[in-house]
């Protein structure tokens, strides 16, 4: 299994570089199909309640191959308390120069909610709404062109849940 | 109906996009609930814009996004008024959205 793993990476990391980077548009769900079914973990699997970081985590390793996150550089705005856990605000920025950058979060029962590949054009600052199931942490994860991880993190209170419709 | 409206506006240099796709967001706990079958969850898995052949914006998504979903994103070095982003999004079900905008 690790050899296998190994040679796929090997392969994405020869295709990636044989296209220059301007054209370069990386569909994360055909190249890393393992980040959206990573799984979220909680204290009591039973409930769900109590969510862990531990998903989140795993899900940055898949998608990144490090889950060594510097919180810093990394701008992200939510409301403290949301209404609506069917819509839920989220803004992000960052003015690093940044290759991707993702969105996760610990409630749902899989950890990621969005990818960007950003690219020569990118103001990198978005906005966007997500659900989410109950009360929990959003995480901006960005990895620089220098490769390291900057991230942000915000925990917020969900009043009515989203996931349930 | 399916479809894509989008506005895009230059100010000072920068393009700003907002996007909403109409698409209903099932997860797969919400198809299951509703109609008794994962299979039946109909997301966005991939959405991005090219203006002038360029791709300005490219993003993978889940099913996690709200329902009609609303991205707002900005572009700068690429663009003029009167150019038209074009926008092409795919739910998991391989089903294409397309829409554009034109740069006011």
């Amino acid at each position: 299994m690790e050899r296998r793993k190994f040679l796929s990476m090997a392969l994405g990391v020869v295709a990636l570089a044989a296209i220059p980077a301007s054209v370069r548009a990386e569909d994360f769900r055909k190249s890393k199909p393992t980040v959206w079914t990573t799984k979220n973990v909680y204290k009591d699997p039973k409930t769900p309640a109590g969510p862990t970081e531990e998903g989140v985590l795993a899900a940055v390793k898949e998608l990144f191959g490090s889950n060594e996150i510097t919180y810093s550089d990394v701008k992200l705005k939510a409301p403290d308390v949301a209404s609506n856990g069917g819509a839920v605000p989220v803004d992000f920025s960052t003015n690093k120069d940044i290759k991707t950058i993702a969105l996760l979060q610990n409630v749902n029962p899989e950890a990621a909610v969005l990818v960007l590949d950003t690219n020569k054009y990118s103001v990198n600052k978005y906005s966007i709404k997500l659900k989410m199931k109950m009360s929990g942490t959003i995480y901006i994860v960005a990895q620089g062109t220098d490769g390291k991880l900057y991230g942000a993190k915000k925990t917020l209170d969900v009043a009515l849940g989203g996931c349930e419709g | 109906m399916a479809g894509i409206k989008a506005k895009a506006k230059l100010k000072n240099g920068t393009v700003k996009v907002k996007v909403l796709i109409k698409n209903p967001m099932m997860t797969y706990d919400q198809a299951k609930k509703k109609t008794g079958s994962r299979d039946n969850a109909d997301f966005i898995t991939h959405l991005s814009a090219t203006l002038n052949g360029e791709t300005v914006f490219d993003m993978s998504t889940s099913q996690f996004l709200s329902k009609n979903p609303i991205f707002k994103f900005e572009f700068k070095g690429i663009g003029a008024k009167g150019d038209k982003v074009q926008l092409l999004a795919m739910s998991n079900k391989g089903k294409a959205y397309k829409g554009k905008a034109k740069v006011r």
